[in-house]
């Protein structure tokens, strides 16, 4: 369960990918924890992942747009790759991608927070 | 132009480009940082090659930190979109302490910009002073493509594998006793995993692989194989025991001159495994190749798993120490010998009575033949047995303890050709331990019986049967040999014989009793055999581990070579060579001594005719000395 750091030095209105990662990972713990991949209840844990996630971030009153994303995947032996980069101003914006795995699915979560002022 | 809406900004003066230049000239939407010095202050005209879009990193040379004075110089890197000519004011917003960040910004005109915060042409430097290298100056607004972030799971490996076996191709199997050869080939399975790979090399990695165990097994226990390891490892044993000395001098100086002429010792042979605690019960030269020599050996007491009976073919030629062929049986081999007119075969008599074929041909340790455990046959151990006949007419003779000879064919051994009884004066049979056939003759013949008593016999004829009775042993009579040695006087008639009763004594078939009687012993004489060679010369061996040459021409009282085999044990068995060069004796540990008569056993030409007053002297001598004198006999 890695993340992605962006910005090696954190100013103060800065994203910090440490935080983020936090975040993110709690609110997977908390949706999926012990759950086996169901493919009825997919959907609602992606939901809720997301909604989590959102709130959680938000409450951490910085001054960024977010974009939040989720994949869930079900472990069937085939391999899934991904990848994602971003054109913006590499001081103060910043990623974060935290990836998740129990015995029967993965859990991929993006963040990208934008700063806005 | 707009300016930061924070309430610290306020101006400090132009930004003016003073360094770095042509090379660094972009063309309109190249981006390309700009390295160079930028002057700040001063009113002058400033020129700039290109627009400044985002981040700039000013860093002030000269400065130790705080504000950048006029005249400073600010390092810039930045990346160029445009040409503009004005670049604007450098602007501080931040707290202006040193070893604190200040925020400078300059503002200009960016016309053409693609992010949201560069079109509001704001730059704004951060502040901080490194080791006192100056401000430390970084943009605000550079944009900038971020690290790729990637997420991989890999596949799940499956592992596969080929459901279907292939069992390979075998020949029938060996029979189980020949395990024996395992051990001896812990070297050679290598060979067969090596592939003939002189041509083509590209195959050499595929084929060179590892034998599994049980193809091992397979290749090892394959008939050819078996047949290939069998016929090279004879090669590769004399190979290696083979030691010619390059250094021998032929005219004889470094010779022992005196070895000579008496009996010295040349060979032993002993196997570690087959001839533990066995007791040598029959040697045989072979008549097709003289160096080779069979011996049997009894029972292994110690070793109640191993086949009873063993037969080894040892070969003087090669001075390798292990035997050429292996051959046992399940019952202790008593008797043994080559057949005459089949090369090939080793006939064997056993304790059970059964007489065993072995053939070199095939690779099998056991016989290829035997005769049946019946009443027709022996029903009592075997110890007598001889070819003979001619090449075209030949009978296998085999007697028994019971009395009963047999005459076989070595092509059919399921039953006797013909069967006798041998019983004197039609009262009890004869317990037959020892039989010899005078030189040429196939009717007549000598045994010699365990009551002490000695019987010439004939195979058919009118007096069929037992002839004969020649007393004089007191005790059992264990060997007899009859003349054998050809020359210009026939000696055929004199046939020796040894008995428990420590004697060894000298008969004529003319008479009935021993014509001499030698007493040099002090156990008793296991077996005696004239030399084939010499007329005069006879080889006895006794309990006490003696070997013991008589020359009759030298001297009739005491052996003239005399030698006792290292370990003293009993010596069972002698057998002169058919060149009469060499004397073998076989123990009752289950060596066999080869030993070499070097000038004794030379017969020279007067030999026979000193013999023939040797034998005039001794009837002399015994006549005088006995009180009757040896009748007489009609044969």
């Amino acid at each position: 369960m890695t993340g992605t750091e962006e910005n090696t030095t954190s100013y103060e209105g800065s994203f910090s990918v440490t935080e983020a990662e936090s975040v993110v990972k709690e609110s997977i713990d908390a949706t999926i924890g012990g759950e086996d991949y169901n493919k009825e209840q997919v959907n609602k844990w992606t939901a809720a992942i997301l909604e989590r996630c959102l709130g959680d971030l938000c409450k951490l009153g910085k001054t960024y747009k977010y974009i939040v994303t989720c994949a869930v995947t079900q472990k069937t032996g085939a391999g899934l790759h991904a990848a994602n980069s971003c054109y913006w101003d590499t001081t103060l914006d910043g990623s974060c991608t935290v990836k998740w795995e129990n015995r029967t699915m993965y859990c991929i979560v993006s963040v990208f927070a934008l700063s806005i002022a | 132009m707009t300016a930061s809406s924070n309430s610290d900004v306020r101006p400090v003066g132009k930004l003016q480009r003073v360094q770095g230049g042509a090379h660094h000239r972009a063309e309109v939407g190249e981006d390309k940082p700009i390295h160079g010095l930028y002057q700040v202050g001063g009113q002058g005209d400033w020129s700039v090659v290109g627009r400044f879009l985002g981040m700039c990193c000013f860093r002030n040379w000269d400065h130790t930190g705080g504000l950048p004075q006029d005249g400073d110089l600010l390092q810039a890197e930045a990346q160029i979109v445009d040409v503009a000519e004005d670049l604007g004011e450098l602007v501080c917003t931040g707290p202006q302490q040193p070893g604190t960040d200040a925020i400078w910004s300059c503002s200009f005109p960016l016309p053409q910009s693609t992010s949201a915060l560069s079109s509001l042409g704001l730059v704004q430097w951060r502040g901080g002073s490194e080791g006192g290298n100056g401000v430390n100056c970084r943009g605000w607004g550079r944009l900038g493509t971020s690290r790729i972030a990637q997420v991989d799971f890999p596949p799940k490996e499956l592992v596969s594998y080929s459901k279907e076996t292939q069992t390979l191709l075998t020949t029938h199997p060996l029979e189980v006793e020949e395990e024996e050869e395992d051990e001896e080939m812990d070297v050679k399975p290598g060979l067969d995993s090596e592939p003939p790979d002189e041509d083509d090399a590209k195959e050499t990695k595929d084929v060179l692989r590892e034998l599994t165990e049980e193809e091992r097994q397979q290749i090892l226990h394959s008939a050819e194989f078996q047949s290939f390891f069998d016929c090279s490892i004879r090669v590769m044993e004399r190979a290696l025991a083979e030691d010619t000395d390059i250094y021998f001098d032929y005219s004889g100086r470094d010779l022992d001159v005196s070895g000579g002429s008496s009996l010295s010792f040349s060979r032993l042979f002993y196997d570690e495994h087959w001839s533990k605690h066995r007791v040598i019960t029959c040697l045989d030269w072979s008549p097709q190749y003289p160096e080779l020599l069979v011996a049997s050996y009894n029972n292994n007491e110690d070793a109640p798993h191993e086949p009873d009976g063993v037969a080894l073919v040892w070969n003087i030629k090669f001075k390798k120490a292990t035997p050429e062929y292996i051959y046992h049986c399940q019952s202790p081999v008593v008797s043994v010998g080559f057949a005459r007119f089949h090369p090939n075969l080793v006939v064997g008599g056993t304790y059970s009575g059964q007489i065993v074929l072995w053939d070199n041909r095939s690779h099998r340790r056991t016989p290829v033949q035997r005769t049946p455990l019946s009443a027709a046959a022996h029903t009592h151990p075997v110890y007598c047995v001889n070819v003979v006949g001619t090449q075209n007419a030949n009978n296998l003779i085999s007697v028994s303890t019971d009395g009963r000879m047999c005459s076989w064919s070595l092509d059919m051994l399921s039953q006797p050709q013909e069967t006798m009884e041998l019983v004197y004066n039609k009262s009890k049979p004869v317990a037959v331990t020892c039989m010899d056939f005078p030189t040429g003759d196939v009717n007549n013949y000598v045994v010699g019986s365990e009551e002490g008593t000695v019987y010439t016999a004939s195979r058919h004829g009118s007096k069929a049967g037992i002839c004969e009775m020649f007393d004089g042993h007191q005790g059992p009579v264990t060997g007899i040999s009859c003349h054998s040695a050809v020359g210009p006087m026939d000696f055929s008639h004199l046939f020796i014989t040894s008995s428990f009763d420590w004697t060894v004594k000298l008969w004529s078939t003319k008479h009935n009793r021993p014509l001499y009687s030698f007493e040099d012993n002090a156990d008793y004489v296991y077996d005696a055999m004239w030399s084939p060679v010499h007329p005069a010369m006879f080889a006895a061996v006794d309990g006490m581990g003696r070997l013991d040459l008589w020359n009759l021409n030298n001297d009739t009282e005491v052996p003239t070579a005399s030698v006792i085999v290292e370990g003293a044990s009993a010596l069972n068995r002698v057998r002169w060579s058919a060149t009469g060069k060499e004397v073998s004796v076989g123990d009752s540990e289950g060596r066999v001594w080869v030993y070499d008569t070097g000038e004794l056993s030379v017969a020279h030409s007067d030999d026979w005719a000193r013999f023939a007053r040797t034998l005039v002297e001794i009837r002399a001598s015994h006549g005088d000395e006995e009180e009757e004198g040896p009748m007489e006999l009609s044969s």
